[in-house]
């Protein structure tokens, strides 16, 4: 077998010798790298006046947006009058004052009059003394209207005659003394009423409590009883009394609704419908100074309309448990989504139908998937995550957390609103540095 | 003022312009002919930076600045104008003539009063009546906005002027109006302009053309040269012919002189020959012996539209034939 012949391993000091003294430094460039650069002032002027000029240029490109927007009028409409016009509206419609058209119809049974018979002693008690009084409170609150009473022990049929009355619509509520209505109180107990509600219209339900509340308050009132009567449940998060419940309830939805909706509505157009940019693209303005003109436009439209929005809130009775200026960003920023929601569908559609079609599709499902309609928590896992990306999502809980509970703004729906915006900012501006324009 | 050499470009395997190389001074007024696909809107994108490096190779100047850098393309497009062919491209239709002007010249970092007073000049200039100036643009006449268009594109006084047909979608009797103004313009700014149109009555005013054809430069001369190129020096022979048809055409076409015969209609042809003068009494003379009725006969100078058919023609013929010998070649 042939050995293997190992080289042995030898150092060549000399060529190493010869590189490192070939690696003199070179003083002369160290020391003017060193020395400090002297000041080149006209480059700086220079630079100034550039900076200048570029930031004229977008003034100027704000300048013409907002003439664009002055010519169409529609848009502008839309933008800054009708939201405050829509809180009026319901400022006006859905108010809580009492008032005889607002009264709930009711029909109140009594099985008072009954034998009662007390399951400790097995005595026997026909106690009716209260039926009255509660009558009589039920008659005397302007929030209920009594359409008719039944005294059940003459009339065995009343529950069912109340009962097609509540199917037909022609009352909202069954009122039902029980039969030891009167003892209990007597006795120093709770009193007992029971409540039966026509739940088909969801915005019924809280004012026909409400109004049983109001019978029973009078009631207690009137016959010097302790106030043994609790609904139980309206004790966190009330809206104080001078407040409409209804518009307070409702503004909440109607707010982020509208302010994202119609941030979306004016900005999908903007890129896609404004032909000239091609032309524009053909002048020393750069796609950057074009896109950012429109942002700083329409954010500044925002602005307006988010402080129109609360102003005309405010005026028509909107109660915020949180404070006003947290209430104004949160708007803002649901706004703001919106927006770069609207500038991204428009800098990548290619055509007005388009960017219209893709409007529809991201606000059904942006409304769908925003937890208002079905809470999110009860949808399939992959929905949820795409829930979780929309800007409603997160927007309706960051306003009732204001408006309602008195949070801060600061919070995680807020952070996710924020991160959703910039991240749609940039992609915006890349996607229209990318896109394809010819003359 | 404008110097392109060897210029190539090509979109993934489609080579739409072949070596294109042409030199334009100040003041000249090119037209680029061609019929569509031949690559003149190609080398104006080019020329006016709309087109990628890694499309193109070649040595373009515009200006004295290569649009090879991007750092150069804000200083050129300060330098160049552009008016594209559809107006709703250059004008924002909702504003007025003069907030359009001042949307444009703030691009430039212009004056807002310098500006105006630019503007009223070349309203003037171009015959924009001074109560439109303020009314919405989409208020405005066709011809109008054309005008305002052309204004738009020279509101920053720049050296070098691309127009992309702007002669198109005006009726006749205003085409001429408008390269009049083109000319006038010229004249009174010194302003190069480059033309691209189908339009080739836009010659009348071009001081050099251009003629492409898929993407290859013919020819890039004065349209006065281009015709006396032609044999005879672009003498031409009209005949109206009773019956005219194509074997009468083919039997003309076998007399000895005969360069090249266009059909003009259905009864009429258009003759160019060599030794126009000498040669059109024994023309005449061949048709009569051999029984064809001539009805009138005219003789002209070629127009540049006449010159233009030639040339693409000649073109066509001599690519088909390299085809057929390709053919028997293989």
């Amino acid at each position: 077998m042939a050995k293997l012949k190992k080289k042995p391993l030898t150092l060549n000091f000399k060529k190493f010798k010869d590189k490192i003294s070939k690696i003199k430094p070179n003083f002369e460039t160290l020391k003017n790298k060193i020395s400090k650069p002297k000041p080149n002032f006209k480059k700086y002027i220079k630079n100034i006046s550039n900076l200048k000029i570029n930031a004229l240029r977008i003034l100027k490109q704000v300048i013409k947006e907002f003439r664009l927007l002055w010519t169409d009028k529609f848009n502008l409409l839309l933008a800054i009058v009708i939201p405050p016009l829509i809180i009026v509206m319901l400022g006006f419609t859905m108010t809580d004052a009492p008032s005889e058209t607002q009264s709930i119809p009711c029909m109140l049974i009594s099985y008072d009059s009954n034998t009662f018979i007390n399951q400790n002693n097995f005595t026997e008690s026909k106690l009716d003394n209260y039926t009255m009084p509660y009558v009589e409170a039920v008659n005397k609150s302007s929030m209920l209207e009594l359409v008719r009473f039944y005294n059940a022990t003459e009339e065995i049929y009343a529950m069912e005659a109340a009962r097609n009355a509540l199917i037909s619509g022609e009352i909202k509520v069954i009122l039902s003394l029980p039969v030891d209505f009167t003892e209990l109180l007597e006795w120093g107990l709770p009193g007992l009423i029971d409540c039966v509600l026509d739940a088909s219209n969801i915005q019924y339900i809280q004012q026909s409590l409400n109004s049983v509340y109001d019978s029973i308050k009078i009631f207690v009132n009137d016959n010097n009883l302790t106030p043994q009567f609790q609904l139980q449940g309206f004790e966190e998060f009330t809206i104080p009394e001078g407040y409409s419940n209804n518009f307070n309830s409702s503004i909440v939805m109607a707010l982020s609704f509208m302010v994202f909706g119609i941030a979306l509505v004016l900005s999908i157009l903007v890129i896609v419908q404004e032909k000239p940019i091609a032309r524009l693209l053909l002048t020393p303005v750069k796609r950057s100074e074009i896109l950012l003109s429109k942002y700083i436009t329409y954010t500044l439209v925002l602005v307006l309309q988010v402080a129109l929005l609360v102003i005309s809130g405010l005026s028509m009775g909107l109660y915020i448990a949180g404070t006003l200026p947290d209430l104004f960003f949160a708007l803002f920023m649901i706004g703001f989504s919106g927006l770069t929601m609207g500038f991204f569908i428009s800098s990548q559609s290619k055509t007005k139908t388009q960017a219209n079609q893709l409007f529809l599709a991201v606000f059904l499902v942006a409304v769908l998937l925003s937890g208002i309609f079905i809470p999110i928590e009860n949808m399939p896992s992959y929905l949820q995550v795409i829930a979780y990306i929309l800007p409603l999502s997160h927007g309706d809980p960051l306003l009732r957390g204001i408006i309602q509970k008195g949070q801060i703004i600061l919070g995680l729906h807020f952070i996710w609103l924020l991160v959703i915006s910039i991240v749609l900012v940039i992609i915006s501006f890349v996607i229209f540095k990318r896109r394809k324009y010819e003359v | 003022m404008v110097e392109v050499n060897n210029l190539n470009v090509k979109f993934g395997e489609k080579h739409v312009v072949n070596d294109v190389s042409f030199t334009v001074n100040k003041g000249e007024i090119i037209g680029l002919f061609g019929i569509s696909g031949a690559g003149k809107t190609t080398i104006v994108r080019v020329l006016t930076c709309q087109i990628e490096k890694k499309h193109w190779t070649g040595n373009v100047m515009v200006t004295g600045l290569s649009p090879e850098k991007k750092s150069n393309h804000s200083k050129i497009l300060s330098n160049i104008g552009y008016v594209p062919q559809l107006e709703l491209l250059n004008l924002y239709f909702e504003l007025n003539p003069m907030v359009n002007v001042e949307v444009f010249t703030s691009t430039y970092g212009m004056n807002k009063n310098k500006a105006k007073e630019t503007a009223e000049k070349l309203f003037k200039i171009l015959d924009i009546p001074r109560d439109t100036w303020k009314k919405r643009v989409e208020k405005m006449s066709g011809g109008e906005k054309k005008r305002l268009s052309m204004a738009i594109g020279l509101i920053h006084n720049p050296d070098v002027l691309f127009l992309d047909e702007p002669t198109t979608g005006v009726d006749a009797s205003k085409r001429y109006d408008i390269l009049s103004y083109l000319k006038k313009l010229n004249q009174k700014f010194n302003t190069t302009m480059f033309i691209i149109t189908h339009d080739l009555e836009a010659a009348l005013i071009c001081d050099k053309v251009a003629i492409l054809k898929d993407g290859r430069l013919l020819e890039f001369d004065t349209s006065q040269n281009l015709i006396s190129s032609l044999p005879s020096e672009g003498l031409i022979a009209r005949f109206t012919i009773e019956d005219l048809n194509e074997k009468l055409i083919a039997f003309i076409e076998k007399f000895p002189f005969i360069r090249r015969i266009i059909r003009v209609g259905n009864e009429a042809i258009e003759v160019l020959m060599e030794n126009f003068e000498e040669n059109l009494q024994k023309l005449i003379e061949y048709m009569v012996d051999n029984n064809i009725v001539i009805t009138s006969m005219s003789k002209d100078i070629a127009t540049f539209r006449r010159y233009f058919q030639i040339r693409i023609q000649k073109e066509e013929e001599k690519e088909s034939s390299l085809k057929e010998v390709k053919v028997i070649r293989k």
